[in-house]
């Protein structure tokens, strides 16, 4: 995951769009990718509140969703919308999703469009 | 491929514990090994199912251990892990050892010591199982994967919060009658959904998913001698058949499911086991299903063929899975009040079908069972082992 | 004899007027239903009886958290800290639980202890509130200064109500920076964590009069949840 953006791979043979990366294209079998941004609008495929967090998070709950991009890939990552449903129309960013000491990891932002 | 029976059973009783995990792991194999009255007959191999020993108990090869312990070299020894489902899959292994001829008769236990860790620990040994760059980064734990999937469940099959209470009320009444089980206390409708005290007594977890739709952190080991079907017979031992087996597994990132509200991974194993065994959904008397989650329970008893795809919670409702119902699903009390140390669970469920086919289950038993069905599931779905036993008499 | 007297005032903190704790009925998950109700001075005894077994139980902090409440309890009944109070949790009489504190002054509550004896039942959590309940809408304070001898419990209730810090202040225990929870935000947390229905149905109330001691083994059992001893099939 580079800073800037979550990559998903485009196989090179059939263009079919995958993420996360697998060694091999799961349409094709084509070993060659091209990586793509996962970026774009989409619609909540599912969400919850996890009150049970994971180390490193403090707040009181965080909320998790599964997206499928317009695009057509899928991709799992925090939703920073106050009213989500199933269905909800939101747009990938790219944030800083956690902090691991000193470190801040930047990933998967869902926002309202 | 020989014929394989189960000729002994033991476990320890669930919960918190002050054993370490090579005295759990030793206390439940020789409670089995005395249950099997092995004789002269030697222990070929043993087979160790667990998650976590390297990371919570810092140890790591305990299946050599447990040889050592046992004092049963030069038999085999393999630790098998495979998350939540390492219990089944190292039954697997141990049926193969015996079905391929490689062994008369192996020793197979699970074992798991989650609490020599916190519980912020604990959830974090158990996120390890998502995909890392993918679900794990962003702060997704399993409660989390089964939250959403969940929501999706309930929205599109009408499946309610009470639904799933009355799995978990269901679970805690039968585990009342198990002394094995971690959690002996009973539950209403009342305390933990109806009256307004349930948002204390209840809170949310992951939601949809509270509290108790979701089972607790356990210690405990479970155990299971198989043999050869001579050697069973020469035992006077000969009775519990391992009938059928099913793996099968699916996409690491639940969000490349094709189908996300469907187990397609329970769906498959469950196919392959009733296949090879050549046994049909009817003839089933008891089910032991993995409710690390209440919905779990719910869709698993669909994907594994005993209910039409989305109708689960209707059954549930009417009774059917009741322990006096047409169907009893997790006698024992599942996962959710049986409790749940990751590697002995799947074994704890085989232990559990093996009493039930003998009517040794005491005061849980199901009238008359003769063939039982486990589903153990694997990460979030991703790797699912199922199996059925069969009581043949002699 | 005659300066005893003297003495004793000397020695007694002068009280103020605490307006008592109206006891709640609270549903259980179990669906029973526990009295949530003070203790009097007279009652400390049994509760010290009930607490003497966790005194040697080292796992989370259980040890020092019943030290340190058995020494408060005592403080309580024989006079020597200030403005304390005590609350119980009772199932059928049964001591479910115990938590205490005091009036710093009348806008400054200081939460001493909380301890679970009956666990599963999230009883520790009705318990807690209670106190807040206690210390914000019926003795009136502005804030409660909160801390906790165990990192993991402390952490949920940090988290969810949530506490800020309020680190310029020392808590009475053991001195460490404390923690707040100021009186907005336990009311916007009242209706997540607070509950329970009052007046106490008399039938219910008469049931929790007197409090009963769980058996020692129950009290140990309980609250490390171990079932001494692994059983196996025969």
């Amino acid at each position: 995951m580079s800073s800037d953006a979550v990559l998903a791979s485009r196989c090179t043979a059939c263009g079919a769009v995958s993420y996360p990366q697998h060694c091999l294209c799961p349409s094709c079998g084509g070993e060659r990718f091209e990586p793509t941004p996962v970026e774009g609008e989409g619609t909540v495929v599912s969400y919850t509140d996890l009150y049970a967090l994971a180390i490193d998070f403090e707040q009181r709950f965080l909320r998790l969703a599964m997206v499928e991009l317009d695009s057509g890939v899928r991709a799992t990552g925090q939703l920073l919308h106050e009213t989500p449903a199933i269905g909800t129309r939101v747009k990938a960013t790219i944030g800083v999703v956690r902090r691991q000491g000193e470190t801040k990891i930047r990933g998967l932002q869902f926002v309202p469009v | 491929m020989r014929r394989v029976m189960v000729v002994g059973a033991g476990m320890t009783r669930f919960g918190r514990s002050s054993e370490t995990l090579s005295q759990l792991m030793c206390l439940s194999s020789m409670a089995a090994l005395r249950d099997a009255h092995l004789g002269e007959y030697p222990v070929d191999g043993v087979v160790v199912a667990n998650m976590g020993a390297a990371r919570i108990n810092r140890q790591t090869a305990i299946a050599s251990a447990l040889v050592d312990r046992l004092n049963l070299f030069p038999a085999t020894a393999e630790t098998v892990e495979n998350g939540p489902a390492s219990g089944s899959s190292a039954f697997k292994v141990g049926y193969q050892a015996v079905a391929a001829g490689m062994a008369d008769v192996v020793l197979v236990t699970g074992v798991e010591k989650m609490r020599a860790v916190n519980n912020l620990e604990g959830t974090d040994f158990v996120a390890s199982m998502s995909h890392p760059e993918a679900e794990y980064i962003y702060g997704v734990t399993l409660p989390s994967l089964a939250g959403m999937f969940a929501r999706m469940v309930m929205e599109r099959y009408g499946v309610t919060r009470r639904h799933l209470a009355l799995v978990a009320i269901k679970n805690h009444a039968n585990a009342l009658r198990n002394p094995y089980a971690h959690i002996q206390q009973a539950i209403t409708l009342e305390g933990i959904l109806e009256a307004p005290e349930a948002i204390v007594n209840n809170p949310p977890i992951a939601e949809p998913l509270h509290l108790f739709d979701c089972c607790p952190v356990s210690d405990g080991a479970a155990s299971l001698v198989l043999a050869a079907e001579d050697v069973a017979e020469k035992l006077g031992k000969a009775g519990i058949v391992v009938a059928g087996i099913g793996q099968a597994t699916d996409t690491h990132a639940v969000h490349e499911r094709p189908e996300p509200t469907r187990l397609t991974a329970v769906e498959v194993a469950a196919e392959r086991a009733f296949t090879m065994a050549g046994t049909s959904r009817d003839e089933v008397d008891v089910v032991e299903l993995h409710d690390a989650f209440t919905i779990l329970e719910i869709v698993q008893s669909e994907a594994a063929g005993f209910f039409p795809q989305g109708e689960g919670h209707l059954a549930l409702e009417r009774g059917e899975t009741a322990f006096d119902g047409s169907l009893p699903i997790n006698p024992s009390g599942g996962l959710k009040a049986r409790g749940h140390p990751v590697g002995a669970t799947g074994m704890a469920q085989l232990v559990e079908l093996t009493w039930q086919l003998r009517g040794d289950a005491g005061e849980r038993q199901v009238q008359g069972a003769r063939c039982g069905f486990a589903c153990n599931f694997g990460g979030f779905g991703n790797n699912v082992v199922t199996t059925l036993l069969r009581r043949e008499d002699r | 004899m005659a300066g005893t007297g003297d003495l004793e005032a000397l020695l007694r903190p002068p009280a103020m007027d605490m307006p008592p704790y109206p006891p709640k009925a609270v549903t259980l998950a179990s669906g029973e239903r526990m009295v949530v109700r003070q203790a009097s001075r007279e009652e400390v005894p049994i509760l010290l009886e009930a607490i003497a077994p966790l005194l040697w139980v080292e796992r989370d902090f259980y040890d020092v958290v019943a030290a340190r409440l058995f020494g408060e309890l005592l403080a309580y009944k024989r006079y020597r800290v200030r403005d304390e109070y005590v609350l119980v949790g009772l199932i059928d009489g049964v001591l479910a639980g115990i938590v205490n504190g005091r009036a710093v002054d009348a806008e400054t509550g200081m939460s001493y202890h909380t301890i679970t004896i009956r666990r599963g039942l999230r009883v520790g959590s009705h318990l807690f509130a209670a106190k807040m309940e206690y210390h914000v809408e019926y003795l009136g304070e502005k804030e409660v200064l909160i801390v906790a001898e165990s990192p993991i419990g402390f952490r949920r209730w940090m988290i969810e109500y949530p506490l800020s810090k309020k680190y310029e202040v020392q808590h009475e225990l053991g001195g460490v920076p404390s923690w707040v929870l100021p009186r907005d935000t336990y009311f916007d947390a009242k209706p997540r964590l607070v509950s329970g229905t009052r007046p106490v149905p008399d039938e219910l109330l008469r049931g929790a009069e007197t409090i009963v001691l769980p058996g020692d083994d129950t009290v140990r059992r309980q609250v490390t949840g171990e079932r001494g001893g692994v059983e196996c099939a025969e």
